[in-house]
């Protein structure tokens, strides 16, 4: 057939093209993410529309049961509720915070620009069982923070931080802290310091040269770092499990708990997909708000 | 510029340097715990602690569990780093000297696995092996933390190659040289850095890791991170913060290497 002999001699010509060296060097990549990304996530909607069994992890078959098992159930319900406003108060707390930091560290010179750099990459690679369970002593009822607290006089009775809702913000801001710096000072770095001295020369106070020079160059950053804050904070594990009581728990959590002790597989694959949509949704949404188009999340 | 003026930003100044210095404590606080509690006396994990002793190194280095836990943790590493290097390097190279569409359409699919949260990505691969009966668990752990190490080498690449002359390429190619030659002789050398730091980064995000290796995890084989979540959840003691003060002292070993064969700010702007 002409069709299959001309896509022969386009293949041939590409293979000893220019070109031919880069099909080479991407396609074990690009098998890769096939194989184990691609291939797997269409596994995952496909297991969603099984059945759930009594025995043994699905019930092979073709039904939109375990969707409708989620949307009727309260407890879902709730659980979908508390990861979001988890998600947007540990991310509003950890992108302003994270813009204060990365200015400092942006502003900062030296021994010390190199500590604050510092100080935030550790973290980053530091594993999450380190990041959670080290704020139990501090922040339990008779752990440091509430020492401090009463010794100054500030509270009368100790209050529980952990277990509890403070422990689980502190936990996840602390978490995804790191990574918020870093998206909004990748960005500052290229920023020209001679602008904001042009502001303040036409006699613009700190504060306002900041505010209104600085935050406006930092947007792409701030964009990134609000997208990848909320984006781990609603599918929080570590910082919920470990410094939350039983009223916090998130759709992770259950998920953990669907796969590996209920064994209730397309519950678990439901609820994943359901709420990966709602994120994408929500991510999309704020990117849109924040830098006016969508995309720009490539640069991470 | 009046009197007040000069008060208020000395005030300022002030005020700016408190809150980083408030801010950088924060964030090396539970390393200090972590290092802290890993030498205390008593069962329970108490801060400040109330005596030292070197009692939970020993138990530590005398049980059987963790050092298993330890040796199949720098399998894993390992295994991740250089699948995610091999990958990550000769990928970036491709999409560097490419815009073939799938060189387009290739770098947000690798970022992916990065912002989804990890427990989707533990269930969706935990559901996959199971289907296809692949049921190895060091290679099913170490594809897990090669999706989230390859996106980090690839990036840390791009940026790398963007920065090498390619011109010197072209020259080796001129002179006849074969591409795996102009590789090895020309490109490599200019990128060693880079490679390098790509590694480490892989080895250390792997060994860190423990939401998917938990999912993947099978009765012989679990990381150091999983056993030490699971010891957590039976009781809070001190012998998880002498595995943390190892993970931690990993850590900082990687990001000094790498700040040293770079510097701290070319390592802030890429990770």
């Amino acid at each position: 057939m002409a069709g299959s002999e001309s896509m022969f001699a386009w293949l041939g010509e590409r293979i000893k093209g220019r070109d031919s060296r880069n099909v080479f060097l991407i396609a074990p990549l690009a098998a890769f993410e096939l194989a184990f990304f691609v291939i797997p996530f269409l596994i995952l909607v496909r297991m969603s529309l099984n059945a759930s069994a009594q025995a043994g992890p699905y019930q092979p078959g073709f039904t939109l049961g375990a969707y409708r098992a989620v949307f009727a159930s309260d407890l879902y319900r709730q659980l979908v509720a508390f990861s979001f406003e988890l998600g947007v108060a540990a991310t509003v707390i950890s992108v302003f915070l994270a813009l204060f930091y990365a200015y400092a560290a942006y502003r900062a010179d030296g021994l010390r620009k190199s500590l604050l750099l510092f100080s935030i990459i550790l973290p980053l690679l530091t594993t999450l069982v380190v990041k959670t369970y080290a704020w139990r002593p501090l922040l339990a009822p008779r752990g440091v923070l509430n020492d401090v607290l009463l010794g100054l006089g500030v509270i009368g009775s100790p209050i529980q931080f952990a277990p509890g809702i403070v422990g689980t913000v502190i936990g996840q801001v602390y978490i995804v802290f790191p990574y918020a710096v870093l998206s909004i000072y990748s960005v500052l770095s290229t920023m020209d310091w001679d602008t904001v001295e042009a502001a303040r020369d036409l006699g613009a106070s700190r504060p306002r040269s900041f505010l209104e020079v600085v935050v406006p160059e930092a947007l792409p950053g701030i964009a990134v770092a609000t997208v990848v804050s909320f984006a781990w904070s609603v599918g929080a594990y570590a910082a919920p499990s470990q410094l939350g009581s039983g009223a916090q728990t998130t759709f992770a959590m259950e998920i953990e708990s669907l796969m590996l002790t209920q064994f209730d597989y397309p519950t678990g694959a439901a609820l994943s997909l359901l709420m990966l949509a709602a994120m994408l949704v929500v991510s999309l949404g704020v990117l849109r708000l924040l830098t006016g188009s969508i995309g720009g999340v490539e640069g991470v | 510029m009046s009197e007040v003026e000069l008060s208020r930003e000395r005030a300022e100044d002030v005020l700016f340097r408190a809150g980083y210095w408030l801010l950088f404590a924060l964030i090396m606080l539970p390393i200090v715990v972590v290092f802290v509690t890993s030498f205390q006396r008593g069962q329970y994990l108490t801060f400040p602690p109330h005596g030292f002793s070197l009692q939970w190194y020993r138990q530590f280095f005398a049980s059987a569990e963790w050092l298993s836990a330890v040796r199949d943790s720098v399998v894993i590493g390992v295994g991740a780093s250089v699948l995610s290097t091999v990958l990550g390097v000769m990928g970036s190279l491709a999409v560097q000297r490419s815009d073939s569409t799938l060189a387009r359409v290739l770098p947000p699919i690798i970022l992916l696995p990065l912002l989804l949260p990890p427990v989707v990505i533990g269930l969706t691969l935990l559901i996959y092996f199971n289907r296809i009966g692949f049921t190895n668990t060091y290679l099913n752990i170490i594809v897990a933390h090669t999706l989230w190490a390859t996106p980090l080498v690839f990036f840390v690449m791009q940026s790398v190659f963007a920065r090498f002359d390619w011109d010197l390429r072209d020259a080796g190619m001129d002179l006849g040289a074969r591409p795996s030659r102009v590789f090895y002789h020309v490109v490599l050398p200019n990128v060693r850095g880079g490679v390098l730091i790509s590694a480490v980064v892989a080895f250390i995000v792997s060994l860190q890791e423990f939401i998917m290796a938990m999912f993947l995890k099978s009765y012989g084989v679990q990381t150091v991170p999983v056993l030490a979540w699971t010891s957590l959840q039976s009781s809070l003691t001190p012998l998880v913060s002498v595995v943390s003060t190892f993970l931690v002292a990993v850590s900082i070993i990687g990001v000094l290497v790498s700040a040293a064969l770079m510097n701290m700010e070319w390592l802030a702007e890429r990770l």
